[in-house]
């Protein structure tokens, strides 16, 4: 259990703002999307990463529903909570993760006045 | 028909509050220590009991506890009456509560496994390994963190339904307070135990609770869903200053 790797970042701090399930499914996503938590690799308890965590059972609860849902992990009656092997979900996910991210450029942009090729040629200016 | 005979009292209690509180008033020479206090605790939930000194946090924990009692309005425990009876019911962490300083751990323990007719040996040995308790110490020698932590122990190897702590965290250090909240999680199994929790700390705990009863002045000044809260952009934190700043 020690070696395997951890589902969050040691040093993820939680906005105590905003409901906490999403931020452990945006930074669990991530970690399945870039590899970090390979697939087939199998999750702890809702109980345990709870308690890990200091989170209400809840929360632990919805996360992994959530993640579910999006097909990225897998929960085998008796055997446990998995990564998928289905790299198509995967795939999935990181297109969904870049869109938000384009999405949130392109609204930065707007509010500056400015179009997208526009930012980034601004961005990458010599000084 | 046999199942049926079965299920149908737990689904009469599932639909309970653990607690509710409805017009409760006391006072103690001539002042108001309680004022028409009305709230409930759903089962299985994790609740913060939040507001300043003086509050009446205590008093009315201790109310329904069943160690004191009201002027008027009612307490009811899993929709009993508080008092002598719902004893068994409910485990209480008391503020600054002591241990007997001239046991043991183990000789403590051993006394408190006669005491709790509910005490549960497993659970006990379990905690025993997560709050790292080590039983040769004699209690006065303890740190407050180790106290708090055997104060914990004491409490949940009941397995008694709903645990009432109050301020578990006064002078404990960060790692005893990480380990008191990450048994608190640890231990909710399921749903079928209920924590009131009176703190102070609630950095520390804020992650923990689903509700919130925010009491000042001796009158409930909010109930609030914890989720709801973090749904408009408040924390539990951000919540607090606004009813009491």
């Amino acid at each position: 259990m020690k070696d395997e790797p951890m589902l969050l970042p040691e040093d993820f701090v939680v906005n105590p703002s905003r409901p906490i399930y999403e931020q452990f499914v945006e930074q669990i996503t991530a970690r399945i999307v870039r590899g970090l938590l390979p697939t087939g690799l199998r999750l702890p308890s809702v109980r345990d990463f709870a308690a890990g965590r200091r989170v209400n059972p809840t929360t632990a609860a919805r996360t992994y529903q959530e993640l579910e849902r999006m097909g990225l992990i897998v929960t085998y009656r008796g055997q446990g909570t998995f990564v998928t092997n289905e790299e198509a979900m995967i795939l999935e996910a990181r297109k969904v993760m870049a869109k938000e991210a384009v999405q949130q450029f392109k609204e930065m942009a707007i509010s500056l006045g400015l179009s997208v090729q526009e930012m980034i040629e601004l961005a990458e200016q010599e000084e | 028909m046999g199942t049926h005979a079965v299920i149908s009292p737990l689904i009469e209690l599932g639909e309970e509050a653990a607690v509710r509180c409805h017009e409760v008033s006391f006072k103690m020479k001539k002042k108001m220590i309680l004022d028409q206090v009305s709230f409930e605790i759903p089962k299985g939930s994790i609740t913060g009991l939040l507001g300043p000194n003086g509050a009446g946090k205590s008093s009315l924990l201790r109310m329904i506890a069943g160690l004191s009692s009201q002027d008027s309005g009612t307490v009811q425990v899993f929709g009993q009456p508080a008092g002598e009876k719902m004893l068994g019911k409910l485990s209480l962490l008391p503020d600054r509560g002591s241990l007997p300083g001239w046991l043991t751990a183990e000789q403590w323990l051993s006394f408190a496994a006669g005491i709790y007719p509910d005490w549960n040996e497993q659970s006990a040995k379990q905690l025993i390994e997560r709050l790292k308790i080590n039983l040769d110490t004699s209690i006065s020698a303890m740190s407050r963190g180790e106290e708090a932590r055997l104060q914990l122990l004491t409490c949940l190897s009941r397995t008694a339904p709903l645990i009432i702590l109050d301020e578990p965290f006064t002078g404990v250090d960060l790692i005893s307070r990480e380990q008191i909240a990450s048994t608190v999680v640890a231990e909710m199994g399921d749903g079928e135990r209920t924590f009131l929790i009176a703190t102070h700390d609630i950095r520390e705990m804020e992650m923990l609770f689903d509700r919130l009863v925010l009491i000042g002045d001796g009158q409930i000044k909010s109930v609030e869903d914890v989720e709801q809260l973090r749904q408009h952009g408040k924390s539990v934190e951000s919540c607090y200053r606004e009813v009491f700043a």
